[in-house]
């Protein structure tokens, strides 16, 4: 159960934040295609930071002292600094949206597009080869929380076991960041100005709120967390490897966002639910979901009768088909925020 | 919801056109790097010894590496100049990608071209025809009944089987096997075979029983993938103690998952132990003192000898598979009780079943201390 759980959170933490990333952008009237290519953007310079500071000897003696607090705190600056960038490669998409009132779905596109192509030059320049790796070692032995460092490793119980060991910092981080940013986009005057002008920007505009201003936030926000997402995603699913995909979670990310209705709530029950079927997908051969030893999928699947349809085929495509079925049903009440995908125009009424 | 439904057909065209530009522009004509690293008067920017990777990255701390590697030392020592060039479309490459570095190879003056990985056959071929002055080198592969061609193959079974013993030797019981190829690749069948027979032959010596998990799922195009390094950590999870990781980059996947449970992995093709800490040992293929032997053969003249129908197959006997004994970490098998095993196996007193077995047909194999259990 707890391993369910913690790796259930693997896949779905990427995918919350950055469909968080992404209801930021709409909600202040901006389409967000480019979440993918600023994820790419964000594992690239995360990985390129963690590289780099590898080198360094301060960061190997604290290693090397297995000083776990302090390798934290690197993660936590490597979080930073993707999402720093990842602002800086989205202010492109808002520049083209909000100044030059440029088409915002090729606009978001171009930046998917120009992603890859940049990051994979720098790596080659860097790496010689088509992917970036760390410097040494593995993600899970540098970064990794483990309930050793706790002095609890002869401890076992659900707690322990699930929140914390083998856990990554950035797991509560995003957690703590979506919680914070949910409040504020519903609770604070500044949230409700952003929605306005995902809404109506025109009377937002004559109650005199600058709405680029807004919308230029809107997407900062929205970068910074893709950008971040996308370091996440290479830290706790590939090993902090930086090779310019993050397979299609940027586009997941947007689906989700679509799946919760442009609600934080909602996606992040849609993540979750997601996570937990693609979790379900890679390791239902050992999934010991009651605990007795019995591992029910994996019999399933061997099964003579039930194994001709719950085999490994149909687990992984449970994720895609739960989505596609919930949407089914739910797509009638789906609402996207009203003046999204059209560029402020103050003459315009 | 027009909106939606537009949203979702940009979001399929946008997908669309990320799934056919995003693969790396990784042509034969760029790489300044390497070409600056021969250290040689390339004067005339030609490369006599060209190698044409296999799918994965060329530094994967594995196969490809290990190819470029020997010829790296080779031109090196002998002064000649040397680049390497990755097919378009990276681990999507098709023949024609192949056909088409390996013709820009020769166009960049190769005289000798080295081409790992089996699933270069088919441009090989097309290659080696058009092209006969130049002499092909094909690392996991056969001559085609070519004269410019020199098919090297190697004994995988052998270094699997040793890996599997040491493993069972060393007190572990819950095995694992992740395979590249997706149960088609000929060197990854006989790895895994390899492995199981020999994790038999211990498991028979010492009464105990093992449990092998056997897979090829996630490992088709030799990349590393979330879900592999979930379903790996599912593994160590549920108690297997270590897996022999037999497929270029997944390594990373198996590796990730090692070190969050504080398990084990068994390296392929080249001595893995320098990547991770999690590495008790490799199963070797001698790929760079192969390729380095090769290649003297193309240089002095001697390239019919291992050239067509005397295209070579490597095994222990020709010191080409085995375990790195310079970074021995086993406590409870020595050095000597290895070299031991691996005197049988040069002697022909052992021999190990090369049959390829793909896909499932592990499973229908009956061991009489080991469980196979096919995932």
């Amino acid at each position: 159960m707890s391993f369910l759980i913690r790796e259930t959170l693997v896949y779905a933490i990427p995918l919350m934040i950055v469909a968080l990333a992404g209801v930021f952008a709409e909600r202040s009237g901006i389409i967000n295609l480019a979440l993918e290519g600023i994820m790419i953007f964000g594992a690239f310079i995360g990985a390129l930071f963690i590289y780099e500071m590898q080198m360094h000897d301060m960061v190997a003696l604290e290693k090397g002292a297995a000083n776990w607090g302090t390798m934290q705190l690197f993660v936590l600056l490597t979080m930073l600094v993707a999402g720093i960038c990842g602002l800086i490669f989205s202010m492109l998409l808002a520049f083209a949206a909000i100044n030059l009132r440029a088409d915002q779905t090729i606009g978001g596109t171009a930046l998917n597009l120009l992603a890859p192509a940049v990051v994979l030059f720098f790596i080659r320049i860097i790496a010689n080869q088509n992917d970036l790796r760390m410097y040494k070692g593995d993600a899970a032995s540098w970064f990794m929380i483990k309930k050793s460092y706790f002095g609890l490793k002869d401890v076992s119980n659900f707690f322990v076991d699930t929140f914390l060991n083998k856990i990554y910092i950035t797991t509560y981080v995003c957690i703590l960041l979506f919680i914070i940013l949910s409040i504020i986009l519903y609770k604070t005057k500044f949230g409700l100005r952003l929605r306005s002008c995902g809404e109506n920007p025109q009377a937002a505009d004559s109650l005199g709120i600058n709405v680029v201003k807004m919308r230029y936030t809107g997407v900062a926000i929205s970068g910074f967390l893709a950008g971040m997402g996308g370091f996440v995603y290479a830290l706790t699913t590939s090993n902090c490897v930086a090779n310019g995909d993050v397979a299609g979670f940027g586009f997941l990310a947007l689906a989700v966002m679509i799946f919760g209705n442009w609600k934080p709530l909602n996606i992040a029950g849609a993540a979750l639910l997601f996570g937990l079927f693609k979790c379900t997908a890679a390791s239902y051969s050992t999934l010991d979901i009651d605990g007795n030893g019995q591992y029910l999928l994996l019999k399933l699947s061997t099964d003579p009768v039930w194994g001709k349809i719950l085999n490994a085929n149909f687990y992984r495509l449970l994720p895609y088909l739960v989505s596609l079925l919930v949407l089914a049903f739910t797509s009638k009440k789906s609402r996207a925020p009203k003046a999204e995908g059209i560029p402020y125009d103050k003459g315009k009424r | 919801m027009k909106k939606i439904i537009a949203m979702l057909m940009a979001l399929v065209m946008v997908l669309a056109v990320v799934a056919c530009t995003s693969a790396p522009a990784a042509s034969g004509n760029n790489e300044p790097a390497p070409a600056q690293q021969s250290g040689t008067e390339a004067v005339a920017n030609t490369y006599e010894i060209a190698m044409v990777t296999d799918v994965g990255a060329l530094m994967d701390k594995s196969f490809n590496q290990g190819t470029w590697e020997g010829c790296e030392n080779y031109a090196k020592a002998h002064n000649i100049t040397y680049k390497y060039y990755q097919p378009a479309n990276g681990s999507e490459a098709t023949d024609d990608d192949r056909y088409d570095a390996m013709k820009a190879a020769v166009e960049g003056g190769a005289k000798v071209i080295v081409t790992p990985g089996f699933l270069q056959g088919t441009a090989l071929e097309k290659a080696a025809k058009e092209f006969t002055d130049v002499k092909f080198i094909f690392i996991d592969g056969w001559s085609m009944g070519l004269d410019n061609v020199s098919g090297i193959a190697y004994k995988e079974e052998q270094s699997g089987y040793l890996a599997g013993y040491a493993a069972v030797m060393e007190g572990y019981t819950k095995l694992g096997f992740c395979g590249g190829g997706g149960g088609t690749n000929p060197a990854c069948c006989r790895y895994g075979y390899g492995f199981v027979q020999g994790a038999q032959a211990a498991a028979a010596e010492k009464g105990v029983n093992v449990e092998v998990k056997y897979t090829w799922q996630y490992g088709a195009s030799f990349s590393a993938s979330p879900e592999l390094q979930t379903m790996v950590n599912g593994w160590y999870e549920q108690g297997t103690e270590i897996v022999f990781s037999a497929g270029g980059s997944i390594f990373n996947s198996i590796t990730a998952a090692a070190a969050a449970n504080d398990a084990k992995v068994i390296g392929v093709d080249v001595d893995q132990s320098f990547e991770s800490d999690t590495v008790v040992t490799s199963a070797l293929k001698g790929l760079t003192a192969s390729v380095e032997w090769a290649l003297a053969k193309v240089y002095d003249g001697s390239f019919a000898e291992i050239a067509g129908a005397n295209s070579a197959n490597l095994g222990a006997e020709n010191d080409a598979v085995g375990l790195p004994t310079e970074t021995w970490s086993l406590e409870n098998w020595s050095v000597a009780d290895y070299e031991a095993l691996l005197g049988k196996i040069k002697n022909g007193e052992l021999t190990v079943d090369n049959a390829i077995l793909e896909d499932n047909a592990i499973a229908s194999v009956s061991f009489a201390n080991v469980t196979v259990q096919y995932v």
